[in-house]
């Protein structure tokens, strides 16, 4: 017997087109990334009353990019395994093109050779006469 | 032009060839084919999925330090043409492909080095383990002759 089921039957499942639309676009993990940097901690630290977002925006789980709607919630979710694995995820160096050009054999570019400044040339000049 | 290399998987991204995404703080992404795309939209990491060059590299699975990989790099000074340069430039890049493919194989060799012996280990621990099942012809003609004197016994007492 060969192959019974059809390939790419997945085309029509609602669910997962819904999942990857843009208006579902969450924040990446190298966004994230920088959002938890200690000089970014001000940001965050005091937010505004939004009350287009889940709890006015005052309950916000920086690590998951998540509003949640109250204080009960917001703990349940600090306990709970998504966010730990989170944290976990936060802990190495985020993925950038420039690892992506290393993996390929294409090194970063030289910086440029800084041209000394004219007082300095001077000086040299000076110390040549 | 500039060839870029695909955020997913390192490979090249041709002109007329993949898709790229510019996030909402301008930071761009380049996907040779859609099958990269898709993979980022999952929002999968480069370094974990096995079929990536960043995977490899990271795995220990491919040369990541040598002096062979300090020849290509992004030039962002831009130089006169000049016959004699680029005459010579091509012969260079000739000659640091075939070293860089001689240290690779190398490299290669000495990683699969070991996997010989380790077989061997393995396949030995497995014989050891079901050796009950082993079915060799001495093996059984020790076990018949056991039968053959239990008869004879059998028979003595019998008989007498």
């Amino acid at each position: 017997m060969g192959r019974l089921r059809r390939s790419r039957t997945h085309k029509g499942i609602r669910d997962i087109q819904r999942k990857y639309r843009t208006r579902q676009y969450m924040r990446d993990i190298d966004q994230i990334h920088d959002d938890i940097q200690p000089e970014n901690a001000e940001k965050f630290a005091k937010p505004e009353l939004d009350p287009d977002l889940p709890g006015m925006g005052q309950f916000y789980c920086i690590p998951c990019a998540k509003h949640h709607i109250n204080k009960t919630s917001f703990d349940e979710h600090l306990r709970g395994k998504n966010h730990k694995k989170r944290l976990k995820v936060l802990k190495d160096a985020p993925y950038s093109q420039e690892e992506a050009d290393r993996a390929a054999g294409l090194m970063p570019a030289d910086k440029k050779a800084k041209k000394p400044k004219e007082e300095d040339m001077e000086v040299e000049k000076k110390a040549v006469a | 032009m500039r060839l870029e290399k695909c955020y997913f998987c390192s490979s090249t991204c041709y002109p007329g060839h993949g898709t790229m995404f510019v996030r909402n703080d301008s930071k761009t992404f380049r996907f040779c084919r859609s099958k990269c795309h898709k993979n980022f939209k999952m929002k999968r990491n480069p370094r974990k999925v096995r079929w990536t060059k960043a995977f490899r590299k990271a795995a220990g699975k491919e040369m990541t330090i040598d002096s062979t990989f300090q020849f290509e790099k992004r030039r962002n000074i831009p130089v006169r043409y000049d016959r004699d340069l680029m005459a010579t430039t091509i012969r260079a890049m000739k000659r640091s492909q075939e070293i860089k493919a001689k240290r690779e194989r190398a490299f290669y060799k000495n990683r699969m080095s070991g996997n010989k012996l380790q077989k061997k280990v393995e396949n030995q621990a497995l014989v050891q383990k079901h050796i009950h099942l082993v079915d060799t012809p001495q093996i059984k003609k020790i076990a018949q002759a056991q039968k053959v004197a239990e008869k004879n016994k059998l028979m003595d007492i019998d008989m007498s």
